[in-house]
């Protein structure tokens, strides 16, 4: 008998939720998210081709400044492309193309060269294979040709080679490495330092084959334009990302708020930042190169809190905004879209505390180092944050019905009632 | 009047929400943690009486076993304090670099069990002993050396960190999850969310177990990776496999009020599935007979997840939070 009222319980807790003028307003929910969503990519391409006009000017005239300029213009890049990490889990379109663009840790001997621990290891011995001092290799037993860096080595041969994702040779992160180099700081103040003369022509060259790693840096820098100009084109009127979130307004929600809760709970606060710093790592940070994780996480925090409240600002000031997920609850439960609320300004002011450290001079890398008690505890109150908010996140799903509940008696097991895998 | 009758239905479905979270917590989760607490504390003594691999490997294996019944468990102490218990996968090899970084430095922490709680998670805990003591690289050390030394400081901040979680677990999670719902509880709001969270650890140790234990190992039928099973140093690669299957249908069967026959018969075919398995490390998965009967011990999880879900999931209307391995 119970059971059958457990089982009303939840049909009665379904009734409350959307009627036809929810599922309405669901809609209009899910165009502000398609909008942000299209804004952050074609900001993230805008910014992704700056960078390349800084590529190509520091291939072209390689010098401090043209190196420098090329750092400052992939630094710029990241700030929209995090904001939009909080689409990824939850739309496979963007999931499944995500690899290319921004894939981490990497073992970026694969790429070019490397001092001390970052070569071959057991787990992958193609982490010192190093592209760009050899025109020809033996890979899982073939003879790869590669004496011209192709975007097809790269993306189908090199890119998670052997099946190992650590293989990583296109996106930010390899074209990090190779604007930066190796910290080889450990946990000492500084970011790589890779002198601009690695893209010096003749006998100014350092560390060999700058023609080759110039030749790298453009491709992977052409490689990621066009991976943004795709994914642009999916949020636009018409595009497959667009049209997947706007086929059916519980689904959209729950993507929703499936991106908002993996990015802030198994990603940021548990692969990202808690396992970072309980392995006291000076290079398991996201942007271990160019020192630049504090950014990451900052935007990543950011990019969950606009989902929520239908807001982005762009890179050059404008605001896209709309109905959002924050008037959905409100109207369901006022209480609770304090609570979220509360709990995003949270987060995002804890891993501002962070940003603020680090551009004052402690880098991120240096809060990992062990016994740093003052960055364990900054880095910790951030993780903590991004829990809290995971709950109230799976609070949502309660009060907006996007549970996917199924009632007793149902045998399918072709329907698993866990929505968030 | 509708939000009225909700209200008033979901306060009786609180009823079996609390004796559910009653039962997991005393006839699984809380003897759970004394029993590792009670291993790893001989293992500590083990140590220090004769800190050689060889005398070690049996306290180890019964220190992992005990682990087992609550380590997939990602909530409260456990939240984070699992992690340094049990760091693995480790794609990037962090525990041998760990391991050997120390000894090349003869670091002195070793000689500090207190300061030894601060180094890498890389050198702490189940794994990082697996390696020292199983390992032909590193397990040839003798009394006195330095490789001895640090495995009395493992072992004895294992034995600390065992204790710390079940403290951590009675004294202080355990009445939240008990009192869901009252004032003054912000972690749980109401008894259905206290349920939610242990129901949430069942499907993600399934999830884990199938993708992560069986999953890495097995690769792809092309190149399959016996080098990335769990624990495969020490053999435990398939007892560990079984071990977790069985707890979280054990946690399972104490949050549910009612008999599962279907989950009940899933996990015998889990039990069926691993005992047709030679070689309990998994290195012989290169031959696909073998690797055929790791496919199928995979789906029998898999499939034992399904039944939780159908019988437990669907019928208390519980749909899994979020769990840690959300995210890559």
């Amino acid at each position: 008998m119970k059971h059958t009222l457990i089982g009303l319980g939840a049909l009665a807790l379904a009734a409350t939720a959307p009627g036809p003028s929810a599922a309405h307003e669901a809609a209009e929910v899910l165009d502000t998210y398609a909008d942000i969503a299209e804004a952050g990519y074609l900001d993230s391409l805008a910014a992704a081709r700056d960078l390349r006009r800084a590529v190509e000017a520091l291939i072209e005239a390689p010098s401090a400044e043209t190196m420098q300029a090329a750092r400052a213009a992939w630094i710029r890049a990241r700030v929209p492309y995090q904001q939009t990490e909080v689409f990824r889990f939850g739309n496979p379109i963007v999931d499944d193309w995500e690899g290319r663009v921004n894939a981490w840790p990497l073992d970026e001997g694969l790429i070019d060269y490397v001092e001390g621990d970052a070569g071959p290891s057991d787990e992958n011995p193609l982490g010192g294979l190093n592209v760009i001092a050899h025109p020809r290799f033996t890979l899982s037993g073939r003879e790869i040709d590669a004496s011209r860096i192709t975007p097809e080595l790269l993306r189908e041969v090199l890119h998670e080679a052997d099946g190992i994702e650590a293989n990583v040779a296109t996106g930010y992160h390899a074209i990090e490495f190779l604007l930066w180099g190796q910290d080889l700081n450990g946990h000492a103040p500084g970011a790589g330092n890779r002198p601009w003369t690695d893209y010096a022509r003749g006998e100014a060259c350092t560390h060999g084959n700058c023609d080759r790693r110039a030749e790298y840096l453009r491709v992977a820098t052409d490689l990621l334009v066009e991976d943004l100009e795709w994914m642009a084109a999916q949020w636009a009127e018409g595009g497959a990302a667009r049209a997947a979130v706007q086929a059916d307004a519980t689904a959209g929600l729950r993507a929703m708020v499936t991106g908002m809760g993996s990015l802030s709970y198994g990603e940021l606060a548990g692969e990202r930042m808690r396992l970072g710093l309980m392995l006291n790592d000076p290079e398991e940070e996201h942007d271990c190169f160019s020192d630049n994780t504090h950014n990451s996480h900052f935007y990543d925090g950011l990019g969950i809190r606009n989902v929520y409240l239908g807001e982005y600002v762009g890179i050059d000031g404008r605001r896209v905004a709309g109905p959002s997920l924050a008037d959905l609850v409100a109207e369901a439960d006022p209480a609770l879209d304090a609570e979220m609320r509360a709990r995003l300004d949270a987060s995002v002011l804890a891993l501002l505390k962070i940003k603020t450290v680090a551009e004052a001079g402690h880098a991120y890398d240096q809060m990992l180092a062990r016994g740093n008690a003052n960055g364990e505890r900054l880095i910790m109150e951030a993780v903590e944050a991004l829990i809290d908010q995971t709950r109230s996140i799976e609070r949502v799903v309660d009060a907006l019905a996007l549970g996917g509940v199924t009632i007793e008696g149902s045998d399918s097991l072709d329907n698993p009632s866990a929505v968030f895998q | 009047m509708r939000h009225l009758t909700a209200v008033f239905l979901l306060v009786l479905a609180a009823l079996p929400d609390r004796a559910g979270v009653d039962r997991a917590l005393d006839a699984h989760i809380l003897p759970g943690f004394a029993r590792f607490a009670v291993a790893a504390g001989a293992l500590g003594e083990a140590a220090r009486a004769d800190c050689r691999a060889s005398t070690l490997h049996a306290p180890f294996h019964a220190a992992f076993d005990a682990w087992m019944a609550v380590g997939d468990i990602r909530l409260g102490p456990s939240e984070t304090g699992a992690l340094s218990v049990a760091f693995w996968p480790d794609p990037r090899g962090f525990t041998r670099r760990a391991l050997a970084g120390l000894i090349a430095a003869r670091d002195p922490v070793a000689r500090d069990p207190a300061t030894f709680a601060t180094v890498s998670i890389a050198a702490r805990g189940l794994f990082a002993l697996e390696m020292l003591i199983h390992d032909p690289e590193f397990a040839r050390y003798d009394q006195g050396d330095y490789s001895c030394t640090l495995a009395r400081a493992i072992t004895a901040d294992l034995a600390a960190q065992a204790q710390a979680l079940e403290r951590g677990w009675r004294e202080e999670f355990a009445p939240l999850l008990r009192n869901a719902g009252s004032p003054g509880n912000a972690t749980f709001l109401t008894p259905a969310e206290a349920m939610r969270a242990l129901y949430t650890q069942v499907i993600a140790s399934l999830e884990f177990t199938a993708g992560q234990r069986l999953g890495r190992p097995l690769g792809s039928f092309e190149r399959p990776r016996p080098r990335l099973a769990e624990a495969w140093r020490s053999g435990r690669s398939l007892r560990n496999a079984l071990l977790a299957s069985e707890s979280a249908h054990a946690l399972a069967t104490a949050l549910a009020d009612t008999p599962l026959p279907r989950s009940d018969a899933a996990l015998a075919r889990v039990r069926e599935a691993a005992a047709a398995i030679t070689d309990p490390a998994f290195q012989d998965i290169t031959d696909p007979v073998a690797r055929l009967r790791l496919e199928i011990l995979q789906q029998a999880v898999r499939a034992l997840k399904s039944a939780i879900e159908a019988e437990i999931g669907s019928r208390l209307g519980l749909t899994a939070g979020f769990n840690a391995q959300d995210g890559d």
